[in-house]
């Protein structure tokens, strides 16, 4: 206990604009928790205060067992932060920005220069070591930012859109990192709205919108509607679309339930037992099914649920 | 509290490494240096006589660095706390164990290094002037030593107005505005005030009468008075506002390095000279004044007048109350840029992301 992140009832506003209404969220150690929602739902606003920038107006919080407000220089020590914004300081070779920011975590001069090199070597920016950051690409500058967040090697770590400007194989690099250091024990926290790219990561979910926190309740209330499958099928009679569909229909699926688009066949099924069901009905009929599977990550699907349960 | 003057060490890397690290920067010096030695080569071009102008190529040249310095510091710290929040590098120095009061401290030595570079580059020629004679040593030590705590002034200003004020530009244009209210905007309220609240003053004259034709040669007096003349004009009150000069910058620095005067009373470099002019306005205007110039004439007396150095010397000095109300103003501007920096932050600045 103590250990990872404790919000309740968190809100913040600014001036007239309230930013964060009301959130409670837990995210443990060991996981990858996923902060979703629209833009302007606070995440941002949130992510602050749990970095002890920001101070909230009502609700208490809790990192890595401490409350940022009364004590920050507690949570500052376990807590790295990568902000949404990339700011560097622009005459300072990459290497010295790593450098200078671990012996502001009050490391030693030596063990920080240590640690920086590590962490340009775990970032990949070891080539660009003695450049000055005003060099850096977009992505490389995120990858700096992130090594920044572990110079002091935090127990709880804040990720506020990690992956915008990161190519394909930065993600995959980023995603294994965060999924190492979740295995470590670490508290991650992550916002994005690249959906299909925390599905890929994320253990856990919390979904902000209109700055309050969506109930597991409502989540479990949104999924109660059909879930989209994709449907692949080759050879036979049944490769074409309109096959496809009267093979479909032919194991008892109701046709308003299939669905074509530009990419192939979508069927709504209610859950996972009865996308099994009907993959092995499929098979069992003649159709050679080469593709079975949702067409909406987990998180997106809930993510249009809920966006879609708001309107009347 | 462990570890504090680490942190501020820290900071001042940083912002040494930063800021001052650019080719702009050695171009200003350059420009500075240059425009340091040509003014001392034109003062000491208008040297009319030989000896004794050692004490006024020094302190002209300590006022010319004085300005100079006052015209660049603003620019140098004005954006120290706001320019990082822009540029984005802000809020990630104030997630790691540095405290607010390091960050502000160590950017305030920093900008204040960077002003006292400036005084650097002009020691060569200060040492020039010194070399030429007739400058005491009390003078140098104290002149430089004020000067370096003027600078030391502005910067603080500065990088407190960075804090308090959101946008770089207006925290630097408020910088230049704070700077010329001390310099110029104590001059204009102490010039209009003296003359809003001028006095009625009264002169008695008591002149030698000359001599008419047909006057009696036999006169036992060989110099007769004419009856008193009475006039009646107004004089400015200075001596009420005397004390706004006190704040003035260059008011301080002449009257903490005053005190040089020549064997006659007459000040021998710019800052007794200017420390004399302005504790003049020390003393009450006489308000009923008689100039008995026959009795003086008739007795063979000279009148009397006050030499600077006597004027000097009866007055009161006031530049350790100016740079003690300077040193209050700069600490209170970076407690104020301490406090709106501080984190978890209640308010943001209106219109700015904290990030």
């Amino acid at each position: 206990m103590g250990e990872g992140i404790e919000v309740t009832g968190v809100s913040r506003s600014f001036s007239a604009v309230t930013a964060v209404r009301s959130v409670t969220l837990t995210a443990r150690p060991g996981a990858i928790t996923a902060l979703i929602g629209p833009n302007g739902s606070g995440k941002t606003t949130l992510l602050l205060m749990l970095a002890t920038l920001l101070r909230p107006d009502g609700g208490s919080i809790r990192v890595a067992g401490h409350d940022p407000v009364t004590h920050p220089a507690e949570v500052r020590a376990r807590m790295g932060w990568m902000p949404d914004i990339l700011g560097s300081w622009a005459n300072l070779p990459v290497l010295a920005t790593l450098e200078i920011t671990g012996r502001m975590y009050r490391l030693p001069r030596p063990a920080a220069e240590r640690r920086a090199r590590e962490l340009l070597d775990l970032v990949g920016l070891s080539e660009l070591a003695a450049q000055p950051t005003r060099v850096l690409s977009r992505g490389q500058k995120q990858r700096l930012s992130l090594a920044r967040a572990l110079v002091h090697d935090p127990a709880v770590l804040l990720l506020d859109e990690p992956a915008s400007g990161l190519d394909p194989a930065a993600r995959v690099d980023l995603r294994v990192l965060l999924q190492r250091l979740a295995r470590e024990g670490k508290t991650v926290l992550v916002s994005s709205h690249v959906l299909a790219e925390l599905d890929e990561m994320a253990t856990a979910a919390v979904y902000l919108d209109g700055g309050v926190s969506v109930s597991a309740e409502r989540i479990a209330a949104s999924r109660t509607g059909l879930r989209q499958w994709r449907v692949r099928a080759v050879a036979g009679p049944a490769a074409g679309h309109g096959g496809l569909a009267d093979a479909l229909h032919a194991v008892g699926v109701p046709r308003e339930r299939i669905a074509a688009d530009n990419q192939g066949i979508l069927v709504g099924v209610q859950n996972e037992a009865d996308a099994a069901a009907l993959l092995s009905a499929l098979v069992g009929s003649g159709v050679a099914v080469s593709s079975f599977a949702p067409a909406f990550g987990e998180l997106e699907q809930t993510f249009l649920d809920l966006q879609r349960g708001d309107q009347p | 509290m462990t570890a504090f003057l680490p942190g501020v060490g820290i900071v001042l890397a940083l912002e040494l490494r930063q800021r001052v690290r650019g080719v702009a920067w050695y171009v200003l010096l350059g420009v500075f240096t240059a425009l340091v030695a040509l003014v001392t080569t034109l003062l000491w071009l208008s040297n009319g006589y030989t000896g004794g102008f050692g004490g006024f190529l020094f302190s002209g040249i300590l006022f010319f660095v004085l300005l100079l310095g006052t015209l660049v510091a603003p620019a140098l710290s004005g954006n120290a706390i706001n320019g990082d929040r822009d540029a984005g590098t802000l809020a990630t120095t104030q997630v790691t164990l540095l405290t607010t009061g390091q960050l502000v401290l160590g950017k305030f030595l920093a900008a204040w290094l960077t002003a006292l570079a400036f005084l650097l580059v002009s020691l060569p020629f200060l040492g020039f002037a010194v070399l030429t004679g007739g400058v005491r040593l009390g003078t140098v030590t104290v002149s430089i030593l004020v000067l370096a705590i003027e600078l030391g002034v502005v910067a603080a200003i500065g990088v407190g107005l960075s804090g308090v004020i959101t946008r770089p530009l207006f925290s630097i244009v408020v910088t230049y505005l704070a700077v010329a209210g001390l310099s110029i905007g104590t001059l204009i309220v102490f010039t209009l005030a003296g003359i809003a609240t001028s006095s009625e003053a009264r002169t008695t004259s008591i002149d030698v009468a000359f001599q008419t034709e047909n006057e009696d040669p036999a006169a036992t007096d060989p110099v007769r008075c004419s009856p008193p003349v009475t006039t009646t004009y107004s004089v400015p009150r200075f001596d009420y506002y005397w004390g706004v000069l006190a704040a003035n910058p260059y008011v301080v620095l002449a009257d903490a390095a005053a005190g040089s005067f020549d064997t006659s009373g007459t000040p021998s470099d710019l800052f007794s000279g200017t420390a004399v002019l302005v504790r003049q306005a020390q003393i009450p205007p006489d308000l009923d004044a008689t100039y008995d110039n026959c009795t003086d004439i008739r007795e063979g007396r000279t009148p009397d007048f006050d030499t600077p150095r006597e004027i000097f010397d009866r007055t009161v000095p006031t530049w350790f109350v100016g740079l003690a109300s300077h040193v209050i103003l700069a600490s209170g501007a970076l407690l104020w840029a301490t406090w709106r920096t501080r984190t978890p932050a209640a308010r943001l600045p209106r219109g700015s992301r904290i990030a």
